[in-house]
């Protein structure tokens, strides 16, 4: 016997959420902070007709469920999350489609999960001092010696690019032994 | 190119990302367009060049003018008007909001319901008369919970309702730091609703930066006279 009738079952969306954060999240972690980001900006009476709901995230990308009459509610809780266990993070959603394989195939990427390197290589400039936490693309995630760099704006790292490592050396690099050649090059 | 733009964003060494990082981001998340307005303590940003090699997004140096009272920030907005094509105001205080209103240089006053009052209709009209712009950073939407945060929406909501009265333009900004407070323009227009903006406002007051931006480009002899 079915648990309900199918004219009572309630319309679905699915979103897909791109997750940026400065360190690995867990799954379970990050369904907690959607919940209570909700919970916290709409009240427990809404978050009931909405139900939210994280189905599946790979590390960077996500899907969750909600009510089809709720997208821009949604949208809006999941853009209030800011940290998830005091690991600065941003969720985007980046596309909504009724059946989660429509989402899947639609806007996930199928080599998704970056690989971020993490050499240990340092950044000696004026400006700017420290160690290489993540490369990816273009994108340099930088441990400064001066934490009081990042202190306005409560995150861990600071974002640069590899445009900004070039000038003033030879190797037209920036870095204390030189970027890796490839993608992250710095071609003048 | 997007016309969507982010009015007041924040770079090293204020924030933690650099003007590239943030460029390369926003062009990622849909903006065409993006105005780093770092506090004036901070008016140096790093590296700003390095912007200019990310193709699809225009970068445009302003600056927030921070000042105690009415006198010091005529003479900071005049002076960096001519050095800026966008220049904001650090509002607060009701003597500052007023003051910030009452002065032409001024392209934008955010953070105005800082000093926990709405604004009034005098500042309101000044606004009107001068073309200056108010800000909503939506940062407080995302950063605080509870009681502040409600106490800060029922602020935005009242200084709304007098725009809508008076037909004073809104800017929607993130306020961002780093690239992890930048969020899409339709996240943004979401958030936005749930402050109390219709769809259609939100989305036009995520553009008005650019009209600010070609408004300030153009060059005028004197009020209401365009040099062609």
């Amino acid at each position: 016997m079915r648990s309900r009738l199918p004219v009572l079952r309630k319309r679905r969306r699915y979103l897909v959420i791109e997750v940026d954060s400065e360190e690995t999240l867990r799954s379970v972690d990050l369904a907690a902070e959607i919940h209570s980001a909700n919970a916290s900006l709409y009240g427990d009476a809404v978050v009931a007709g909405n139900r939210l709901k994280l189905l599946h995230f790979d590390g960077r990308f996500g899907v969750i469920r909600c009510s089809h009459l709720k997208i821009e509610n949604s949208r809006a809780a999941l853009s209030t999350v800011y940290s998830v266990g005091g690991i600065r993070t941003a969720v985007r959603v980046i596309g909504a489609s009724g059946t989660i394989r429509g989402a899947t195939e639609k806007y996930i990427p199928r080599l998704s999960l970056i690989s971020a390197d993490s050499d240990g290589r340092r950044i000696e400039q004026e400006e700017v001092s420290g160690r290489i936490v993540h490369i990816h693309g273009r994108q340099i995630d930088l441990c400064p010696d001066d934490p009081s760099r990042v202190k306005g704006s409560d995150t861990k790292y600071l974002g640069l690019t590899s445009f900004d490592l070039r000038g003033g050396y030879v190797d037209a690099d920036g870095t204390a032994d030189g970027l890796r050649q490839g993608d992250n090059c710095i071609q003048p | 190119m997007s016309f969507f733009c982010d009015g007041n964003v924040h770079s090293l060494p204020e924030g933690s990302d650099s003007p590239s990082r943030l460029a390369l981001e926003a062009r990622r998340l849909g903006f065409g367009c993006l105005i780093i307005c770092n506090h004036s303590r901070f008016e140096k940003a790093f590296f700003p060049e390095a912007a200019s090699f990310i193709r699809g997004v225009e970068v445009v140096m302003g600056i927030e003018v921070v000042a105690e009272n009415a006198k010091v920030l005529h003479s900071r907005a005049r002076s960096a008007k001519t050095r800026y094509p966008f220049v904001a105001v650090h509002g607060g205080s009701e003597e500052v909001n007023r003051a910030a209103c009452e002065d032409p240089s001024v392209d934008l006053l955010v953070h105005p319901e800082e000093g926990r009052k709405a604004l009034g209709i005098a500042t309101i009209k000044a606004a009107r008369d001068n073309d200056v712009a108010i800000g909503f950073d939506l940062s407080p939407m995302i950063r605080l919970r509870g009681a502040s945060r409600s106490r800060w929406m029922g602020l935005a909501l009242r200084n709304l309702a007098l725009m809508r009265k008076f037909e004073v333009p809104a800017v929607i900004t993130s306020g961002a730091m780093s690239h992890l407070d930048l969020r899409t323009p339709r996240d943004l227009i979401s958030l936005a609703e749930v402050v109390g903006f219709e769809a259609s406002e939100a989305k036009e007051a995520i553009q008005h930066s650019l009209k600010i931006l070609d408004r300030n480009r153009r060059a005028w002899a004197s009020p209401g006279v365009e040099v062609l």
